[in-house]
């Protein structure tokens, strides 16, 4: 590997990305010394690693790998208490640990009993994380934890770990050779070329929206402008007020408002709450709105929405357009595909 | 040491070396016994097991084989056939000891190349069937050349452990080198009971190392590695059928 | 032949049997005597070597080569040869037999530890295992099954082998067949009756180890039940 100069966020999670040779899996061994640097320092809250025992260092060091490494011959239980048994605890902290981090990951507490063998592979991966964290360690070491289970579980489980890193901001360093994913679960991605070469390193939004060169722009894959929209919320587009009008409004107030807005559908509004839209010609012979019937919009979000799912939802719909709530439902206002290109732009 | 100087005394005086009972005939007797046995059972143990291996049945036969094959002692099996053959009147020597040896022979033979054919990749079986080979050519072509390491393993052990086991047909009167060792104890002379002993030990390590010469020609496609000495179900195989 | 006009001349003579259970039993707990010495000597000495082998790997080879080679010394040879130095008595059987159990024991033991999957020792080495507890709890405990079958094979070759102790005037189920069988023209009762249970004792002793095996390995049978 070439030299490598990389500063990584306390209680945020870096990905290292990129193709196979560009020693990604070396770098994060690195940090817990599975591997040795030919030269260089690697500094751990301040410390270099080299000073302290391998084994001390390792046991404050959380470790997940993609074959998870459980134990067979161990229970689910004794492979959580792993580090913390080798560390000294007494048997009831161990047991109350144990109990949280069960909770934490997600796992029924009736799996403690069983071996590795019995779990399905969704399940073993849960229990690689909780025995990473068992001794709370305050850095996390990730290496392809996901590439092994299939898409559903893998989504899953990766919705669990942006969960779990809400409730305890770890530190992570994840590798993964897979774009999206690294898209979606980091602060932080590190784009490595063969050789150890950092090509890029930043917030994935950042990088969507500039990569430094080809490489990491054919990295990231196409459609990057779709990819930032699954980074995006809502919450960060303006919204409009589209062809919607008070219930209370004149049918040829309706009409005057389709026309000008170019529509041909019309939705109406009762203050706070959303009634619904209804086709122009269903206004025809119509003597009051409050007598029109409506249907709910079917394509409707709220704000922490991503926004390229909004996007998904307008183009399939009937309105071309998205109502937005918040999250009591109160209706907030339109959201169309122009206000997603501006919020893009921004 | 005495020992030795009785055992150097009686192999350098030359006509110890010739006739009936000498060693060089002796060692000949013990061989060429020893080599009848392991093609008799090489001719039965090695067809048997790999068209088992190749239809993958017979797996619970084949460890239930290897297993009474090694616990029976080839001692008490040829105390046992010797009366018996006496009694159907083959006589002492030869037959009663090469039926011995070709029971002992066939476990490890059969385990072997049991394993061996039924290890090869299914993916390997599947293309060429694929590409429009018939069974048998599938077994002739494929399966046996794949599978040689093993079988010859199966053989070499067998081998070693006849043309040791002939040894102990001396007491029953077969004439190879184990007659050494009997006359040897029987007449108290040390010369000929160490040239016995050390005779056998010669002959087994020269068909030991013919094996390690002849193996890795027979199978010129395989890199220099390491192989397992002994037949997989020695060591806890990873297949259900075993566990 | 077998149950038939029983007399002298049958397969087994039943009566012989009962007239000489004291010698049978006897033959019995020296055969198993000397089998466990043997096993058990064998294979602290196998265990000594295969920690070796493992830590120094350039000598596993060597080791190997030694062992493999007195493996394929016939096992009267060998008695013989030992002989001189040791007389006939059952330290020289002992030296002999503890020999043949040395290869197929460093093998499978090493194989055993070798066998263990590397993420698997990368992962407990990643917690903070130092060396030698892993050793111990991780690589010796997962290398169990190949041990034990090791165990079976030495201790079921080794009842073989100890029959042949007969030949140097040692008791056992050998001594039996030597002494009231063979030596007396060919008596085939005792002949039968010490080859049976030898290989009777063989099989108790492989199952009974099989079990063994299974006590302490509760992981293996569990399979996913989802």
């Amino acid at each position: 590997m070439q030299e490598l100069s990389l500063e990584l966020p306390q209680g945020g999670l870096t990905a290292l990305v990129g193709p196979s040779g560009c020693g990604k899996t070396t770098t994060l061994k690195m940090i817990n010394r599975l591997i040795e640097p030919t030269s260089g320092r690697i500094e751990v809250e301040g410390r270099e690693v080299h000073e302290v025992a391998t084994h001390e260092l390792r046991r404050g060091i959380g470790y997940v790998i993609q074959q998870t490494g459980l134990f067979p011959h161990k229970t689910i239980a004794a492979n959580i208490a792993t580090v913390p048994s080798l560390l000294g605890w007494s048997k009831e902290r161990i047991k109350e640990r144990t109990s949280e981090l069960v909770d934490l990951v997600g796992l029924d507490p009736e799996l403690l009993r069983r071996y590795p063998a019995e779990l399905s592979g969704g399940q073993q991966q849960r229990v690689g994380v909780a025995r990473a964290l068992a001794a709370n360690p305050p850095i996390l070491l990730m290496d392809e934890p996901y590439s092994a289970v299939d898409p559903i579980v893998r989504a899953r489980l990766q919705d669990e770990l942006v969960a779990l890193q809400h409730r305890v901001h770890k530190t992570i360093v994840l590798v993964t050779h897979d774009i999206d994913e690294a898209i979606k679960l980091a602060d932080y991605i590190a784009i490595l070329n063969v050789g150890g070469v950092l090509e890029q390193f930043g917030p994935p939004a950042d990088l969507l929206r500039s990569p430094a060169n080809e490489f990491v722009a054919s990295f990231l894959g196409r459609e990057r402008a779709l990819k930032r929209m699954a980074l995006l919320r809502v919450a960060d587009v303006d919204l409009v007020t589209g062809p919607v009008v008070e219930v209370g409004a004149s049918v040829d107030e309706a009409q005057k408002v389709m026309a000008e807005q170019g529509v041909d559908w019309i939705g109406l509004r009762d203050g706070d709450r959303l009634l619904g839209w209804a086709w122009s010609h269903d206004l025809d012979g119509a003597s009051e709105l409050r007598n029109v019937t409506t249907e709910p919009f079917r394509a409707w979000v709220r704000p922490s929405t991503a926004l390229r799912e909004a996007l998904d939802l307008i183009v399939d719909s009937s309105t071309r357009v998205a109502a937005v709530f918040d999250d009591d439902d109160r209706y907030l206002g339109i959201l169309t595909i122009n206000q997603i290109a501006d919020g893009m732009a921004k | 040491m005495g020992a030795i100087q009785d055992f150097a005394n009686y192999a350098a005086d030359s006509s110890h070396w010739w006739g009936n009972r000498g060693i060089l005939h002796r060692s000949v007797e013990h061989m060429r016994l020893s080599v009848c046995a392991v093609v008799v059972a090489a001719s039965v143990a090695i067809p048997a097991a790999m068209f088992f291996g190749h239809h993958k049945r017979g797996g619970l036969a084949a460890q239930s084989i290897v297993n009474i094959g090694r616990a029976i002692p080839s001692f008490a099996l040829l105390a046992f056939l010797f009366p018996l053959s006496l009694q159907f009147g083959f006589g002492l020597g030869f037959w009663p000891t090469l039926v011995a040896l070709v029971l002992l022979a066939i476990p490890p033979m059969f385990t072997n190349a049991y394993v061996g054919v039924r290890d090869v990749d299914p993916a390997i079986m599947e293309a060429s069937r694929g590409m429009g080979m018939g069974e048998g050519q599938v077994l002739l072509r494929v399966e046996t050349p794949i599978a040689m390491p093993l079988i010859l393993t199966g053989v070499r052990i067998a081998a070693v452990q006849v043309v040791a086991t002939a040894t102990l047909g001396g007491l029953f009167g077969f004439n190879g080198l184990g007659s050494y060792i009997f006359e040897g104890f029987a007449q108290q002379d040390d010369g000929k009971l160490y040239t016995g002993a050390v005779g056998v030990a010669v002959l087994s390590f020269f068909t030991e190392l013919a094996f390690s010469l002849v193996a890795p020609r027979a199978t010129p496609w395989l890199r220099r590695d390491r192989r397992p000495d002994v037949a997989p179900l020695d060591v806890p195989p990873r297949k259900e059928v075993f566990s | 032949m077998l149950f038939g006009a029983n007399g002298p001349n049958s397969f087994i003579w039943w009566d012989w049997v009962d007239r000489h259970r004291d010698l049978i039993k006897d033959a019995t707990f020296e055969h198993l005597r000397l089998t466990l010495i043997a096993v058990v000597v064998g294979f602290l000495l196998s265990g000594l070597l295969s920690v070796i082998a493992l830590r120094y790997r350039w000598t596993y080879a060597p080791i190997t080569w030694v062992t493999g080679t007195l493996y394929t010394i016939p096992s009267l040879a060998l008695f013989v040869l030992l002989v001189p130095w040791t007389g006939f008595t059952t330290l020289t059987a002992e030296i002999g037999l503890v020999s043949y159990t040395l290869l197929i024991l460093i093998r499978n033991i090493v194989a055993g530890v070798d066998g263990v999957p590397a993420p698997l020792k990368e992962a407990a080495d990643a917690m903070g295992y130092r060396p030698v507890r892993r050793f111990f709890e991780i690589d010796l405990r997962l290398a169990t099954p190949a041990i034990v079958a090791g165990l079976r094979i030495a201790t079921v070759t080794t009842i073989g082998l100890v029959t042949v102790t007969g030949l140097i005037g040692l008791g056992g189920y050998g001594g039996l067949i030597v002494d009231q069988g063979v030596n007396r023209n060919f008596f085939s009762t005792p002949i039968v009756v010490g080859a049976t249970l030898s290989v009777a004792m063989a099989v108790v002793l492989d199952v009974g180890l099989a079990g063994v095996e299974r006590l302490l390995t509760p992981w293996a049978r569990r399979k996913v039940a989802s």
